[in-house]
């Protein structure tokens, strides 16, 4: 992991630019997260956060940009030569995604899909049994070890966002991109999952990028908050020195109009 | 009353300030142009099938004579005893005809529908075997495999095998296209393979609503295959047309009771199932 691309940033992504039928949504977005580091991706509706986290992972295709994972460049999806790369990079999301009838273990073991063979994999009872300790220690990790033989569908919101974060781990990401983890989660929950998020940044050495909606949250538990604006990046900054002004910035209702009349 | 009105407060906003509401539209052409079809339709439709109350009304003497050859029903042991046992059968037919185009189904459905599918291709061939197997009635496919494999309940149960695998499978693609894709979604992005997704995100997600479906299909396939039963193909459907062409019309009456038997309790039995599993 060290030995390529060292130096270089976990993720970096270069002038990212993606629009819809003629809606500018992505205005050429630079960001860089460090292994390590827990970076907050702050920006009103519709300021391309989600949209720049779906290019990353390959859900949308960007009309242009690169994202570079240790200093490699990735490929379009589809693309077999970069499938390994992807693999690096996980993504949680606000509607959660588990398999509601599944158990909370079956979820997590997900995660390793991509690297077992049809044989291991065709049901959960083919899974082999390393997987499954594995997916019970990334359980363990996020605190949920004790619901693991409990249907997904059963557990509260907050709980199911520790799984969903579980299967990233199972995967073996060294990067993942969360977005809006807990802009469905009552206050106490999200804060517990996005420490939860900042915990594995610091201690297990992971990039994590989260888009988030309270700039408390991202003051908190974030090293570093970037802050959108029409799809550019116009705030980077540590969280500690994050002032008000910039937040209210971010904020401001007609900003993005007023920006557009003045160029 | 004025009370009332001063001490609530609750009399109608003053409405002066509001913009007035919308007109509600008028009926347009097209909505007009419909409904003047629709009901020429209809008159064509009763021309067609020379739909006539009066001949029924003329007619009601034959089936009166009808009536009274018919009952009572013919309830010797003799009589009960075999229309049981062809009875069995149709249930047979029906089991084994909705279970062994499990199979057959469940592939041509993954293929054709849009959220499982590989590619255009397969999406189009599946689509157009489904249709086909579909268009074709279960009634000619039994006609055709009598020919294959003679009078008897095996013809009936390959009619089934291949009808229903028609119809199963694309109500199964499209229970598959309605769910939410976001589990989907979530494992592309860890790198899972197309026929991964489709066994840990999609399938597992429709199993309420794949075993509804089998459980409905069934039911339809027990009642169809007494039709077959009329056209060769074994069960008490056999045994209806037999009676009726020896005018042993209260022995058909009984085998026709012994039917509805069957169709009720299987009926029971797949809503009561339905109902357990939420589907």
């Amino acid at each position: 992991m060290a030995a390529q691309g060292a130096g270089a940033p976990a993720l970096a992504v270069r002038g990212l630019r993606k629009s819809y039928s003629g809606r500018t949504v992505l205005d050429s977005l630079d960001l860089d997260v460090a292994a390590g580091e827990f970076v907050a991706v702050l920006g009103a509706n519709g300021c391309g956060k989600s949209t720049a986290l779906r290019c990353v992972v390959g859900l949308e295709t960007p009309d242009g940009g690169t994202v570079l994972v240790h200093g490699r460049e990735v490929g379009p999806a589809g693309d077999a030569g970069s499938a390994e790369l992807r693999r690096r990079t996980a993504m949680v999301f606000q509607q959660i995604h588990l398999v509601r009838r599944r158990s909370a273990l079956d979820n997590v073991c997900a995660g390793a899909l991509g690297r077992l063979p049809l044989r291991h994999s065709l049901t959960p009872a083919l899974f082999p049994r390393e997987l499954r300790e594995e997916a019970m220690a990334c359980l363990d990790r996020v605190g949920m070890a004790d619901r693991a033989a409990e249907p997904a569908g059963r557990l509260s919101g907050g709980q199911q966002q520790r799984v969903a974060i579980a299967r990233a781990l199972c995967q073996r990401a060294e990067i993942i991109l969360a977005d809006e983890p807990v802009s469905a989660l009552d206050p106490a929950a999200a804060d517990q999952v996005v420490s939860l998020l900042a915990e594995l940044a610091r201690d297990q050495g992971l990039a994590i990028a989260a888009v988030l909606h309270q700039p408390a949250l991202a003051a908190r538990h974030a090293d570093r908050v970037v802050g959108l604006v029409a799809g550019r990046a116009v705030v980077d900054a540590p969280a500690s020195r994050l002032t008000a002004a910039d937040v209210d910035a971010l904020y401001v209702p007609d900003l993005r109009l007023t920006h557009l009349e003045a160029s | 009353m004025s009370r009332a009105a001063t001490s609530a407060g609750a009399g109608p906003l003053p409405g002066g300030a509001a913009p007035a509401p919308p007109r509600r539209r008028p009926v347009s052409a097209a909505t007009a142009a419909v409904a003047v079809l629709v009901v020429a339709a209809h008159v064509l439709a009763w021309r067609g099938t020379e739909f006539s109350p009066v001949a029924l009304l003329q007619g009601w003497r034959g089936m009166a004579d009808f009536l009274e050859q018919a009952l009572p029903p013919d309830l010797s042991a003799g009589v009960l005893l075999t229309g049981a046992r062809a009875a069995l059968v149709t249930l047979a037919i029906g089991l084994l005809g909705t279970t062994l185009s499990v199979p057959s189904a469940l592939v041509l459905a993954l293929l054709a529908a849009r959220t499982t599918t590989p590619n255009r291709w397969a999406y189009q061939a599946a689509r157009s075997v489904l249709s086909f197997l579909r268009a074709v009635p279960d009634v000619v496919f039994a006609l055709v495999f009598v020919t294959a494999v003679g009078l008897g309940p095996f013809a009936g149960v390959l009619a089934l095998i291949f009808h229903n695998t028609g119809v199963m499978g694309k109500l199964w693609a499209e229970a598959m296209e309605e769910i939410d894709l976001g589990p989907r979604d979530a494992l592309r992005v860890s790198g899972a393979s197309g026929t991964q997704v489709a066994a840990h995100a999609v399938l597992p997600s429709v199993v309420p609503q794949f075993v509804g479906l089998l459980l409905y299909r069934f039911d339809v396939n027990v009642r169809s295959s007494l039709v077959l039963g009329l056209v060769g193909a074994g069960g008490i459907g056999f045994l209806v047309n037999q009676s009726i062409k020896l005018f042993r019309f209260g022995e058909m009456v009984t085998h026709l009771m012994l039917v509805m038997v069957l169709v009720v309790a299987v009926d029971q039995l797949s809503a009561h199932v339905r109902r357990r599993i939420g589907a």
